[in-house]
């Protein structure tokens, strides 16, 4: 069995997120069941393969059973193993702690929504797992859609934000497609380690160029690095929270890995830092955007909004941590993607919890939380400390790694930003904290209420168990993702890095 | 604002037609598309897949596995406009007006009643209801059966001629949508119920995803058709050119599914009432 974990991995939660499609029309108490099943073979599986890959080295699976480069290969390293991993867990658990929520918010609609939801997520592992370029657009439309579906049910204006979020994101995969047409012209191939090799004698050729351009500005666009982050905000910021909690933390990191996959393992780093002479270029775009996405944050009056354009600076870090061309820094994005995941899947969550509870995430919902859910607050505070940047917790070890990858090639703009960046989100959940610890709760109108008199014992709300364990479980993730970072750098990550990598 | 959008258009627009003149020859029988992977295609795909037509090998054995993602995309958007468009109250308006079907008398009622009366025997009215066109609505019932075999047709005949299940479900759902639109959506769906449309679409790409875990279970690779050959009898070359059969069938019945279903969901405003 263990030779067909790379397929196990993208076809088991496929076949189950049809069995779940059924279910809805037949029998509806069976969707949720299916649906962790599907995600269940997910994680076992990459987790299956991720030892696998560690014990015995990169596995290569063949689909149909076809030699590459005619038929369609899965290439697992380190690299893929473990975001797999990654994603497949953090959705699995989003799945549990949202459950209540989507039978509460969608009870007629809960058939097609675990459909979406987990096709959502089987795109995602097969973007992450595959080794052919073409494929990859094939599941990256899966995972693109099955977004805008689930963005496009919440309240409000999401419907606006995800048809801006559809034209944006459909320009940014199109471009990824035009990108792979002029790779397939020059070359004639589309399995990406074949295209490596063909693509050396072509150097300097003005095509490939255009089509390395091509590719990376539609993967930007699907991440929302900046300029081209004006969809993202809005779509996180509007999606309902089961949905938020799964896209924000997963969809921009797996793009992020997306783009150093292209950039390793198809046109080669020596390419990069020899015939594209943007990589100072682009580490100013990841300034602007660390810079940029700050700011806009401190102008937000809304929790979920907020942590959405710190998404943007994030995304600033790995792109600036890829292209500042040597290996620490390299090393720091690639560990802030796995760091990243977490820590915004656990603060999304805990805005989830707040949400379910106070059916609001604006700054005046959040009177007196401390109080009202310690919990919930708690996992936030440690959501938020790891976002600035706080020893024990995991994004201080990713920080480090960039900064000192930052200091090595010089770039002292890129330095700065990451600290000043840092400083701002200091601000950001400080301000949260102040406003949820120390204001009393509204009374609301007319204080027809006789509880909850200032200085009196507040009732405990705190979100159902089913959401707080899972929430938990990611904060406590934050915490051993940092104290695992030696081991996770020293076994996964440096194996990886491309020598060419000064 | 719009200069500078108009600027990026023309400098990118630039960047990539003058990034062209690197490109071979249009057609160029040296060219590495044609040279790299494609011989092998043309040369051994009768010989490996016993399929004469060489796209439907392509496309549904050598590169089968992008192909039932492709099927996978056409269901998700029929979930993705189920989900967004699908609404259970009905629509608001005043008054309904249904006619008779034995008498032809026509009745408005000035509420919405409860529970609908039985189709057969009151008649629906739309809001915009225009008298029957005999010669349109017959026609298009003698055409249906046709339209629905030749789809049918194309579906099977794959291997051998232009077409697939693609196409062929293509057809197939776009008889039913004429129907739907000669007749009215009613009659459609009383053909083809919402459940049916629901269930096919998924149960189209089971069948291809199915396939491929049924050569998994059988010890070979996912989607390795040969696999299958023990259970189907047959040599695994032929084994291949059945499975390619199965999953057309599975794609053509997912695509045509999902067609109906986005069309009633978006003719209606989720409310599969009343329709175009």
């Amino acid at each position: 069995m263990s030779e067909q974990y790379p397929a196990l991995v993208v076809i088991g939660p496929l076949l189950c997120a049809l069995l779940v499609s059924v279910a809805g029309w037949l029998r509806p108490r069976l969707c949720l069941p299916l649906a962790l099943l599907g995600l269940g073979i997910a994680a076992s599986s990459s987790t299956g393969l991720l030892a696998q890959v560690l014990t015995h080295g990169p596995v290569t699976y063949r689909l149909g059973g076809w030699a590459p480069p005619w038929g369609i290969v899965y290439h697992v390293d380190n690299l893929n193993a473990v975001v797999a991993a990654l994603v497949s867990w953090v959705a699995l658990t989003n799945l549990v702690a949202s459950y209540r929520a989507v039978m509460t918010d969608y009870p007629e609609k809960i058939g097609p929504f675990y459909t979406l939801y987990v096709l959502s997520v089987t795109g995602m592992l097969g973007m992450v797992v595959t080794g052919d370029a073409f494929n990859l657009y094939v599941l990256l439309e899966i995972t693109s859609l099955t977004g805008y579906a689930l963005i496009g049910l919440g309240g409000g204006r999401a419907p606006l934000a995800s048809l801006n979020y559809l034209f944006l994101g459909t320009i940014g995969a199109s471009f990824y497609l035009l990108g792979v047409g002029y790779l397939y012209i020059v070359t004639g191939s589309l399995n990406m380690a074949d295209l490596a090799k063909l693509l050396t004698p072509l150097h300097g050729s003005l095509a490939l160029l255009a089509a390395f351009a091509i590719t990376l500005v539609g993967l930007w666009m699907k991440m929302a690095f900046f300029p081209l982050h004006a969809w993202l905000p809005n779509a996180y910021g509007f999606a309902p929270s089961p949905a938020a909690s799964l896209l924000a933390p997963l969809m921009t990191k797996v793009m992020v890995y997306v783009m150093i996959r292209v950039m390793i393992s198809v046109f080669t780093v020596e390419f990069i830092l020899s015939e594209v002479a943007l990589s100072h270029f682009v580490v100013w775009l990841a300034v602007a955007a660390m810079v940029a996405g700050g700011l806009l944050a401190l102008g937000q009056r809304d929790l979920k909004r907020m942590l959405a354009y710190i998404v943007v600076a994030e995304v600033g870090y790995m792109v600036g941590g890829a292209w500042l061309g040597n290996k620490l820094a390299m090393t720091g994005a690639i560990l802030h993607i796995i760091n990243d995941a977490v820590m915004t899947f656990c603060v999304f969550l805990a805005a989830g919890c707040i949400y379910q509870k106070t059916r609001g995430t604006a700054f005046e919902d959040l009177q007196g939380l401390f109080k009202k859910m310690p919990w919930t607050m708690t996992a936030l505070a440690a959501g938020a400390l790891a976002m600035i940047g706080v020893p024990p917790f995991c994004g201080f070890f990713s920080k480090w790694y960039l900064i000192r990858g930052g200091l090595e090639a010089g770039h002292w703009g890129f330095v700065g930003a990451l600290l000043f960046s840092s400083l701002v989100n200091v601000v950001l959940f400080f301000r949260i904290f102040e406003i949820a610890f120390f204001e009393p709760m509204s009374h609301g109108h007319g204080g027809h209420d006789g509880h909850g008199e200032q200085g009196g014992p507040v009732a405990l709300a705190e979100a159902p168990l089913s959401m707080l364990l899972p929430l938990m479980a990611a904060a406590l993730g934050l915490i051993a993702l940092g104290l695992a970072t030696g081991p996770l750098v020293e076994k996964i990550i440096l194996p990886i890095i491309p020598a060419g990598l000064g | 604002m719009k200069a500078l959008a108009l600027a990026i258009v023309v400098l990118v627009g630039g960047l990539l037609i003058s990034a062209t003149v690197d490109f071979p020859d249009w057609g160029d029988p040296a060219s590495p598309a044609a040279l790299h992977v494609s011989p092998r295609y043309i040369e051994k795909s009768m010989e490996e897949t016993s399929v004469p037509n060489i796209v439907t090998s392509v496309l549904a054995d050598y590169r089968g596995f992008d192909t039932m993602f492709e099927t996978t995309v056409v269901f998700t958007a029929g979930v993705a406009c189920f989900l967004l468009l699908r609404r259970r109250e009905p629509r608001p308006g005043p008054s309904r007006v249904y006619r008779h079907r034995a008498s032809g008398v026509i009745v408005e009622m000035s509420q919405a009643p409860d529970t609908e009366p039985a189709p057969e025997v009151f008649k629906r009215i739309d809001d915009d209801w225009t008298p029957h066109d005999l010669i349109v609505m017959n026609v298009c019932r003698l055409l249906i059966p046709f339209i629905q075999l030749f789809g049918l047709y194309v579906i099977a005949h794959g291997h051998h001629s232009p077409g697939g299940g693609f196409q062929g479900g293509v057809i197939l759902g776009a008889s039913v949508i004429l129907l739907a639109l000669s007749w009215d959506l009613r009659t459609a769906s009383l053909r083809m119920k919402e459940v049916a449309t629901g269930l096919m679409s998924a149960i189209g790409v089971f069948i291809y995803a199915g396939v491929g875990a049924l050569a998994l279970a059988m010890g070979g690779n996912f989607l390795d058709y040969a696999a299958l050959a023990p259970i189907l009898r047959v040599d695994p070359v032929a084994a291949r050119s059945l499975g390619i059969f199965f999953v057309e069938v599975g794609v053509g019945l997912a695509v045509m599914a999902t067609m109906v279903l986005i069309y009633k969901n978006l003719a209606s405003e989720g409310r599969l009432d009343q329709g175009l």
